[in-house]
């Protein structure tokens, strides 16, 4: 980690003026860094400003092999401001804590986007976890999309209820499911079983139910399970037929895998292998 | 990457809009049982009062932006109790809310604490109907605490429960609500579960619970979807509300799912009953809710602790077609 906040400080020091970098090395020199962070976080885009980041390919690319490539995307206020964090020197857990909660309770939204955004690169991952699942029970969508695209720490983190509140919350805001770390890794029976019913609900509601949906029904089908899913093949669109089709693929219930050779064109689709979940 | 936004998908199965055409329910008087109108403003009200709603339940709830400290909670009640019942009087439309420690909040202990220590003071003023919303939201321990605390509490104070049911897990959130109440000894004739579906109504009303349903865009019930239910169940303690807050939603959501009840053909009787009177007869256990109060004459010059909302002689009702805004 220490590389990376390296690489992140490099990154941060190209992108904005000598003026700020001074006014970031005062704070970051200073003695009593507690009495100062809140001001210092708060003032800090009109020191830096808010324009995208711009990294260098070399630089890109060792962040990219450590999972970090996706600040590629983020504005220089926030990265400076999740680098300002991740480089504090407190030491002392209780310190720590309270002066980040500090922040934490009196934010504006991009101020929480920062935050959010720098758990991953904060000390005692464990005092976070609260803070994380209070992150998620949000509405405000740049909030949300902090802690559930592109941020590494829900799923190393998490318990499952939380996880599983975050994966659901995903799905009825509408967020990019592609972009949720660890979402393969962290499926689980009870959160397939939450989304089968919350499928049925779509359904009776008109609705249609979101491809990725199934993407984390496919491990955990049983006899019930494939109920619903033969409903969906046989009544629904022909995104949803898809989607289904790759889920059964990737489970081992034979019945299901029976049930889709029956379908010509989903069996086609599967064979050429062209199916995929970065295609829904 | 997906496909477009669900809601932009929800919005191109809705079809084309049809207009509201509000003589088909003139004359008629509708409650509105759960309205955020601290959310909402004075034209909200206005619109209300021309579409026929004589009076409203305004749930306590989550601000949207979580609170920090118990004075946020005092302050919040105390203005459900107060200057909004006040904003709400002078469009002659009669203002009774809930009290209770919504599920978000919940979670937040060490505040959920304190705010449990201050509810008893206002669960028993005048004008509060029930305890409510209360129930779960993620479906945590915590909030599962804090939802049998105040179960209790109802129970104590003689209250109906309006009871918020989680929009994800909702099904599970549900039956677990319902288990709930019943295992603390609630008669389910005094437990309102809101935010119903077509996946929760015939449980809920099998019970012998009362069936709320928000008719909210996107997110919740249609009001197209709302009239096959009334087709398919009938109207006894089914209730309809719009939950408008600040979120987009209708504070016409009651009036206009009567109007689309009356084109297809339901009986007035049903369509005064979910409309109106079913609300009436379940918060009404409060000892609380009067509809003889329903139509007090509209004092325009009152006022409430020195304040009115019409300022410097402002006429009570302006002219929205007029650019001149005198």
């Amino acid at each position: 980690m220490k590389a990376i906040n390296e690489i992140i400080g490099a990154v941060v020091k190209n992108n904005i003026s000598v003026e700020a970098q001074k006014w970031l090395d005062d704070f970051i020199q200073t003695t009593d860094q507690s009495a100062l962070l809140a001001r210092v976080f708060v003032m800090l885009p009109r020191k830096t400003g808010k324009l995208p980041v711009a990294i260098s390919d070399d630089q890109q690319e060792v962040l990219d092999t450590a999972g970090f490539g996706y600040i590629r995307s983020w504005t220089v206020d926030r990265l400076s401001r999740v680098w300002l964090l991740a480089g504090l020197k407190m030491n002392d857990k209780e310190l720590l804590s309270a002066a980040i909660n500090r922040l934490f309770l009196s934010a504006e939204v991009n101020e929480a986007v920062a935050l959010y955004s720098a758990l991953p690169f904060l000390p005692y991952p464990e005092i976070w976890i609260k803070r994380c699942a209070e992150g998620i029970r949000s509405n405000i969508g740049s909030v949300l999309e902090a802690i559930m695209e592109n941020n590494p720490y829900a799923a190393a983190n998490l318990d499952e209820a939380a996880w599983n509140q975050l994966v659901l919350k995903a799905f009825f805001t509408d967020k990019d499911i592609n972009l949720i770390v660890g979402l393969d890794h962290r499926a689980n029976l009870k959160l397939a079983l939450t989304l089968v019913d919350y499928a049925h609900e779509r359904w009776a509601a008109g609705r249609e139910v979101h491809p990725q949906l199934w993407r984390l029904v496919g491990k955990f089908i049983n006899a019930e399970i494939f109920e619903t899913l033969k409903t969906g093949l046989q009544h629904y669109n022909q995104v949803e037929q898809r989607a289904i089709a790759l889920a059964i693929s990737q489970s081992d219930y034979q019945p299901a895998k029976d049930y889709i050779n029956t379908f010509p064109e989903l069996k086609l689709a599967l064979a050429d292998g062209s199916l995929n979940w970065n295609s829904f | 990457m997906c496909c477009s936004s669900s809601i932009a998908r929800d919005k191109a199965l809705m079809g084309a809009p049809e207009a509201f055409d509000i003589s088909a329910v003139k004359g008629m008087k509708f409650f509105d049982p759960h309205v955020h109108m601290t959310s909402r403003t004075t034209d909200d009200y206005q619109a209300m009062a021309d579409a026929g709603v004589v009076a409203l339940i305004e749930p306590a709830f989550w601000l949207g932006q979580p609170r920090t400290g118990l004075d946020s909670f005092r302050d919040y009640y105390s203005s459900l109790i107060g200057w909004e019942r006040f904003r709400s009087s002078q469009f002659g439309i009669k203002h009774y809310c809930t009290i209770g420690l919504n599920s978000r909040e919940a979670n937040n202990e060490s505040l959920a604490e304190q705010v449990m220590e201050i509810l008893p003071l206002f669960v028993y003023k005048e004008g509060v109907v029930g305890v409510g919303e209360i129930g779960f939201d993620d479906q945590t321990a915590a909030e599962e605490k804090y939802y049998r605390l105040q179960l209790e509490l109802a129970k104590e104070a003689g209250l109906p429960v309006q009871v918020h049911t989680p929009h994800r897990d909702k099904k599970k959130g549900t039956q677990r609500s319902m288990d709930i109440a019943l295992e603390h000894g609630l008669d389910p004739y005094s437990v309102i579960i809101d935010h119903n579906n077509e996946e929760t109504v015939k449980e809920v009303l099998d019970r012998g619970f009362w069936a709320a349903f928000t008719i909210y865009p996107f997110t919740k019930m249609g009001n197209e979807r709302m009239v096959e239910i009334v087709k398919q169940y009938g109207s006894e303690r089914i209730m309809v509300n719009s939950a408008a807050d600040w979120g987009i939603s209708d504070p016409l959501a009651v009036p206009k799912t009567a109007a689309l009840m009356k084109m297809h053909g339901l009986s007035n009787q049903d369509i005064e009953l979910v409309t109106y009177g079913n609300a009436i007869k379940a918060f009404a256990q409060s000892g609380q809710l009067d509809e003889a109060d329903f139509n007090a004459t509209i004092d325009l010059t009152e006022k409430f602790e020195g304040n009115t909302i019409l300022r410097g002689g402002q006429q009570p009702r302006t002219d929205k077609s007029s650019i001149i805004i005198s």
